[in-house]
């Protein structure tokens, strides 16, 4: 079997593996055991098979695609400038970039719309799929020691009855699992979808996961309205999202990544990735015919139809088509804003917070909320210059906010939830500025590194049964591993490192982000405030990561009540934290030989990104300098030493702050009291929102309600009055006339039948007697009706 | 024209015509045939006496439902039709479409039912093999019945059908009633077939030819020309007479005396046989007798050498407008007689032999339909018969299943009154429900089987008035159709609401019926294509389609 075939094969299954799971966990769930304890060994054993399954097809990738040393050499740039603008040459990576495509199931097929379950597998998809399960693996361990108290009757504390007492229910363990495998499933299909029908489809699979996780703690108000929230905030996003597949279908008639082939009569037709970067132009980015002939559809009726094609040329350098695009582009990213928790969605991702502590490893750091990310770098062929610069502004707008709220926050988890935010805002904003591999790669490494904070974060929770850090202090001694991790975790989202010698995952992929920023800045003067947005942002996150340590874990204990029944957590919780640790430090390393992350990513670089990119129209000239350049020379001496110098910065002001005690925390908050009570009140977007949306709702909704009750209730209540009188009227002729009739009807058709029956007397004479009468009957009837043919 | 008679090229003429056309397609039919003599050897022979004559005739039909398997899925499917039609023996049998068709169901309802008697256990060890030698014979007989093209093989095919019946019907010996049942049976029978084969003389008097699409030709020619008003009116009585040997078999009104006497004094098992089997070739006999007489050869695909052409169907139309008139009347003096009669029933039985009678009225009023559409829309026509041949297919599973549910009921509570029933949902819920589903698709409701072909029936009705063909007889036909199954309601479900509102008689010690059973298995068998019909019917109708391509 060659790899065409296999990984397919492999990766489909692994991505069924979970659905699997979720059927019999819920169907069996209750009775695996006592109180469903099996099921998560069930859900375990599916997400380890995944895991496998994909190591495998990664194993099947390599063996055919060996990573090479990257072309970044300088004897190609050279070459690169030589042929500046020269596309047709293909001396770049872009032969390399390897896709394979195909569909599993065609769901409806209706001129050219073809609605299918197919694949698109690349360098990047089979990346995704190690690390997605790879990380669902360890939390799946983690969570079969976290949730233990469900295994028996919970007495939840957080929900306080009306009669004073404390909720008391059933526990809900296999739940919990059945959740987590639909999760899992829909999040690799996600990964592996070979078009946007099904990318949206298990989009929306995720978001209602993530509804069932967020709200496991349904009977707490807090969790239900954060459920709530988070679907409500995410269907915004997807209805930008719906608009962009609209714009798509109806111009292009097609949602497949990829070309598809003639399968059972229907013709092999140019995917998305092709019609807007044709081969024929060397992959430039092109705005394709169907959009042109659409936003022309004023021209098209008037020209004749064998001269349109002629035409199409004049209509695109006319730039007719290019604001379809643009908002194909923006509606599809208006989606990845909403579950990637951009400006101004993000808003729901801190209040997810109060799902339990693997969902928000899990669904709502390192997997789900990337769902965004990824898919604008799968869908980066297709985002023209302007959309890219959207993108880069509403990932630089979020990585400040989200951070500026971070340096106030005091829950544990909505530090990690807003520094989330935060980085999920760099992974944008390096898309943005045309670093595709930098965003992603960034993806990856965060992906270990955040699930390994919070993973840790929810060891201390376990430990200390509060989400306070004012309350906790002093930790260290008593959970070492915990501690030690952690360390590890924060170290890695700074991106700390031994400049040009060896780092963290994180000093690798934030450096090139920076650099790349650097790099578009240079190149576009008017936007080098996205380069200071990043530089910035290190700042913060080294802060707010190392003030969170330093809180939790350093000093004195602040709570003895906290402190004496802290403890270590067990083997089954410690364990994944020390394999994500190791994977925290060493993702991004690149090994002699040249396998590493970055390399992989290079395989599957959409065609036609690796040059560069001008182009723009609505705001302005924009240059996107290729990605390769940004590692060279300058930009990345000044990237490296920006970064190093920002994060250490930051980590000195902390330790400043919150180690040493030097300078007041207190004391700066009084100083800075409009700044302190503006971000501790996070920058009251909650707020606004509740303002411009949902007051006006509720106001629409009370005045229709006060419509309805007074106005057509009343109406309503008029005509059921009448209406009854008539009845009355009716009943009467009813119960009298009509019945008396039915009834009579129906006695007649008895006695009929009574009679009828009478006539089988039984009687074999009268019987043979009454054929010689039926036919003389028959003969009679007969010539009576047909008295004249009969007579000739 | 004709070349000069010699024996020698005659006889090797027929001889390769016999060998090579005629015995490849009539390979179902020998398979019973073979089956029959196997049944009655292994019975003389001491070495497989023992051999146990349900398997040995479900092979044999097996065998037979391949090749009528074989042959239906090799016609060709909405392409040349009259490419696969064949005149057999010298024209005595017909095969096409239709033949395929009506021949599949009986030996796929052959099948079914031999696997239910073996199960029910009506035929014991002793009787079996003469049990089951007279159904396949009487299997044989329906057979030719679908496949008649003369009217000698019209009058052997149905003795053929018949004979054997009437000893099924005196099946259980000991009984007085299934004596007497056999024994009116009979009489009826053959008072009926005396009839008939006066009508058939007559009608082969006057036109010269017993072969009927050579009938029809001679009859368009007396139209055409305008004989004497005697000849016509001889024709006309020969005709009636033809009429009441079919009612007979199709037990419609008024020649349905036999059918609750025998019905009630049968085994539930026989009656299944009877009012499926029977029906459908009677039904199919209907369609060959009305579209041969009605419809010039030439449509069909008869060498134009004939002299027939499109001028004889229009020569034809009187003789249309008559059979029209007489199967509708029927139908709908058929139908509501029977649904009437079947009020105040208190044996499930001879209930449903109204109910046979009953749908036996609805198949009719699809055949009006037919006939009345020919020579006005093709289609239309093909759609009449599509339906009449998908309402057979269902009405085999409905039927079949209504009387194994009888069957197994008698078996554990010694009786067919309906009043024995009382309660039975209190301990065996699965088999009322099972009941239910029959009773209702016998209704005609939906999602049910029934109602499919009911509806498919009502549409042609509808068809036809849309095309102006026999207008206000078929406005009549489509609200004696509607207003009965209204009627047929009531006793339907009287019979549910005895299963399940009553009180359980005191006296009743009855083991719960057992879903899960071997029975049990067999009624659930039945009873799910009814259901699944009713929801998944494009295959059925697929099918049933192929065989409505025969009077296109």
């Amino acid at each position: 079997m060659d790899t065409a075939a296999q990984l397919p094969l492999l990766l489909g299954l692994a991505w069924l593996a979970p659905l699997a799971s979720f059927v019999a966990i819920l169907f069996f769930g209750p009775r695996m055991g006592p109180h469903g304890r099996n099921a998560a060994w069930v859900a375990t054993a599916a997400i380890v098979a995944s895991l496998v399954l994909s190591l495998f097809a990664a194993g099947a990738w390599l063996g055919a695609h060996p990573v090479q040393v990257s072309h970044h050499g300088s004897g190609d740039v050279a070459a690169a400038d030589t042929h500046a603008g020269d596309h047709a040459v293909d001396h770049h990576p872009v032969a390399d970039s390897v896709a394979y495509s195909g569909d599993w199931y065609t769901l409806y097929r209706g001129g050219a719309l073809r609605l299918s379950i197919g694949w698109y597998i690349d360098a990047l998809t089979v990346l995704m799929f190690v690390v997605v399960t790879f990380i669902a693996t360890c939390i799946h361990v983690y969570a079969s020691g976290y949730m233990h108290d469900e295994l028996h009757d919970v007495t939840d504390h957080e929900v306080h009855l009306s009669g004073g007492g404390h909720l008391h229910r059933p526990g809900r363990f296999p739940r919990f699992f059945q959740a987590l495998s639909l999760f899992c499933f829909s999040m690799l299909g996600i990964v592996i979808a070979g078009n946007l029908a099904m990318v949206f489809i298990f989009w929306e699979l995720v978001g209602i996961c993530s509804w069932f996780l967020i709200g496991f703690y349904y009977e707490r108000k807090s969790a239900s309205t954060a459920a709530n929230k988070a679907f409500i905030v995410n269907r915004v996003g997807d209805f930008g999202m719906l608009i962009g597949l609209m714009a798509l279908w109806g111009a292009l008639g097609t949602l497949h990544f990829a070309d598809s082939q003639a399968i059972d009569g229907d013709v092999a037709r140019p995917g998305l990735f092709s019609l807007v970067r044709p081969a024929a132009g060397g992959h430039a980015i092109r705005v394709p015919d169907g959009m042109v002939k659409f936003a022309a559809a004023a021209e098209v009726a008037k020209t004749p139809p064998a001269e349109v094609a002629g035409k199409i040329e004049d209509w695109r350098s006319m730039g007719l088509g290019r604001w379809l695009l643009l908002i194909a582009g923006v509606g599809i990213f208006c989606g990845c804003v909403g579950k990637s928790a951009q400006f101004p969605l993000f808003v729901w991702l801190p209040d997810a917070m109060e799902g339990p502590t693997p969902v928000s490893a899990l669904v709502h750091s390192a997997t789900m909320v990337a769902a965004g990310v990824y898919l604008v770098g799968r869908f980066y062929p297709v985002l023209t210059p302007d959309v890219l610069l959207v993108i880069a502004y509403v990932g630089a707008i979020t990585l400040f906010i989200a951070a500026t709220i971070a340096l106030v926050a005091t829950d544990i988890k909505r530090v990690l939830a807003y520094s989330t935010v935060s980085q999920l805002g760099y992974m944008m904003l390096a898309l943005g500025v045309g670093g595709w591999a930098a965003g992603l790669f960034h993806l990856v490494t965060h992906a270990f590194f955040k699930s390994l904070l919070f993973l840790c974060s929810g060891s201390v929770i376990h430990a200390c049964h509060t989400n306070d850090m004012r309350k906790m202090g002093g930790l260290a001694r008593v959970m070492p591993w915990t501690a030690g991790t952690m360390l590890v975790g924060c170290l890695a989202i700074i991106g700390a490192g031994v400049p040009f010698v060896i780092g963290l995952s994180g000093y690798y992929s934030k450096d090139a982000i920076l650099a790349q920023a650097l790099a578009f800045s240079r190149a576009n003067p008017a936007h080098s405030i996205l380069f200071v947005a990043v530089a910035g942002g290190a700042f913060l996150t080294a802060f707010y990561m190392f003030r969170l340590w330093f809180m939790t874990f350093a000093g004195e204990p602040r709570d003895h009540h906290v402190a004496e029944h802290a403890h270590e957590s067990p083997a089954v919780m410690v364990a994944p934290l020390v394999v994500l640790a190791v994977l925290a430090v060493v993702a991004g390393w690149t090994l002699p030989g040249g396998f590493g992350l970055p390399n992989l990513l290079e395989q599957a670089r959409p065609v036609g990104t690796a040059e560069g990119m001008t182009g723009g129209f609505a705001f302005g000239e924009l240059v996107f300098p290729a990605e390769h350049l940004s590692h060279e020379g300058a930009v990345h001496v000044t990237a490296t030493l920006t970064a190093f110098a920002t994060a250490a910065a930051g980590v000195a002001l902390a330790a400043l702050m919150y180690l040493l005690r030097i300078i007041s925390p207190a004391v700066v908050a009084t100083i800075f009291k409009p700044a302190y009570t503006f971000l501790a009140g996070r920058w009251y977007f909650d707020e606004l929102y509740h303002a411009m949306f949902v007051v006006p709702a509720l106001a629409v909704a009370n005045l229709a309600s006060g419509t309805d009750r007074g106005v057509i209730d009343r109406i309503i209540d008029g005509l059921a009055w009448t209406a009854r009188q008539l009845a009355g009227v009716d009943a009467w002729i009813d119960r009298t006339l009509v019945d008396g009739l039915v009834n009579a009807t129906a006695a007649a058709t008895w006695n009929a039948g009574i009679e009828l029956k009478k006539l089988q007397t039984g009687h074999l004479r009268q019987y043979v007697m009454f054929i010689v009468v039926g036919t003389v009957a028959l003969f009679v009837l007969a010539s009576l009706l047909f008295r004249t043919s009969l007579a000739g | 024209m004709n070349p000069p008679l010699n024996l020698g090229t005659l006889l090797t003429d027929s001889i390769t015509n016999t060998l090579d056309v005629s015995l490849p397609l009539f390979r179902p039919e020998l398979c019973l045939a073979a089956t029959i003599v196997l049944l009655l050897v292994c019975r003389m022979l001491p070495v497989l006496r023992h051999a146990d004559s349900a398997v040995v005739a479900l092979g044999g039909v097996g065998f037979g439902l391949w090749y009528a398997w074989c042959d239906l899925k090799s016609l060709p499917a909405g392409g040349d039709l009259l490419a696969g039609r064949q005149e057999l023996f010298t024209g005595l049998l017909v095969y096409d479409s239709l033949t395929a068709y009506v021949r599949l169901v009986i030996l796929g309802f052959l099948a079914l039912y031999i696997v239910f008697t073996r199960v029910s256990g009506i035929p014991d060890r002793e009787d079996g093999a003469d049990f089951y030698a007279l159904v396949l014979g009487a299997s044989l007989g329906m057979c030719l019945m679908s496949a008649a093209n003369h009217i000698l093989m019209l009058f052997m095919a149905v003795e053929m059908a018949s004979v054997p019946s009437y000893a099924l019907a005196g099946l259980l010996k000991g009984r007085k009633a299934s004596s007497e049942a056999a024994l009116k049976y009979a009489v009826y029978g053959a008072g009926a077939a005396g009839i008939m084969l006066y009508g058939l003389s007559l009608m082969a008097g006057i036109l010269g030819t017993c072969h009927l699409p050579s009938m029809a030709v001679e009859l368009a020619k007396v139209a055409h020309v305008g004989s004497d008003g005697g000849g016509v009116m001889v024709l006309s009585l020969g005709g009636l007479m033809l009429a009441v040997g079919l009612a007979f078999k199709l037990s419609a009104v008024p020649f349905h005396f036999w059918c609750p006497d025998v019905f009630e004094g049968a085994a539930a098992e026989v009656g299944a046989f009877l009012s499926v089997a029977s029906k459908a070739a009677a039904v199919a006999l209907l369609l060959r007798v009305a579209f041969g007489l009605g419809v010039p050869a030439a449509s069909l695909g008869v060498p134009a050498a004939n002299g027939a052409s499109a001028a004889t169907l229009a020569a034809l139309g009187d003789t249309r407008h008559f059979m029209v008139y007489v199967v509708a009347l029927m139908a709908a003096v058929t139908c509501t007689l029977g649904n009437l009669a079947a009020y105040g029933q208190t044996n499930m039985k001879r209930l449903l032999a109204y109910s046979t009678v009953a749908h036996a009225g609805y198949l009719m009023m699809g055949v009006a339909a037919a006939i009345a559409m020919a020579g006005v829309t093709a289609t239309g026509t093909r759609d009449a018969v599509t339906a009449v041949a998908f309402y057979l297919g269902t009405y085999v599973f409905m039927n079949l299943g209504a009387f194994a549910i009888v069957a197994v009921l008698r078996n554990s509570l010694r009786s067919e009154e309906i009043s024995a029933y009382a309660g039975l949902v209190r301990t065996s819920p699965g088999i009322v429900v099972a009941m239910a589903a029959v009773l209702v698709s016998l209704i005609g409701l939906p999602p049910l089987a029934g109602f499919v072909s009911k509806f498919l029936v009502f549409s042609s009705l509808v068809e036809a008035i849309a095309s102006g063909a026999e207008r206000p007889l078929m406005l009549v036909l489509l609200v004696v159709g509607g207003l009965n199954t209204v009627i047929s309601l009531f006793y339907y479900l009287r019979v549910l609401k005895v299963m399940t509102f009553d009180p359980p008689p005191a006296d009743r010690a009855l083991e719960p019926f057992p879903l899960v059973s071997v029975p049990g298995a067999v009624v659930t068998g039945l009873v799910l294509p009814v259901v699944g019909f009713g929801l998944f019917w494009s295959g059925l109708y697929a099918a049933a389609q192929l065989a409505g391509a025969f009077a296109s």
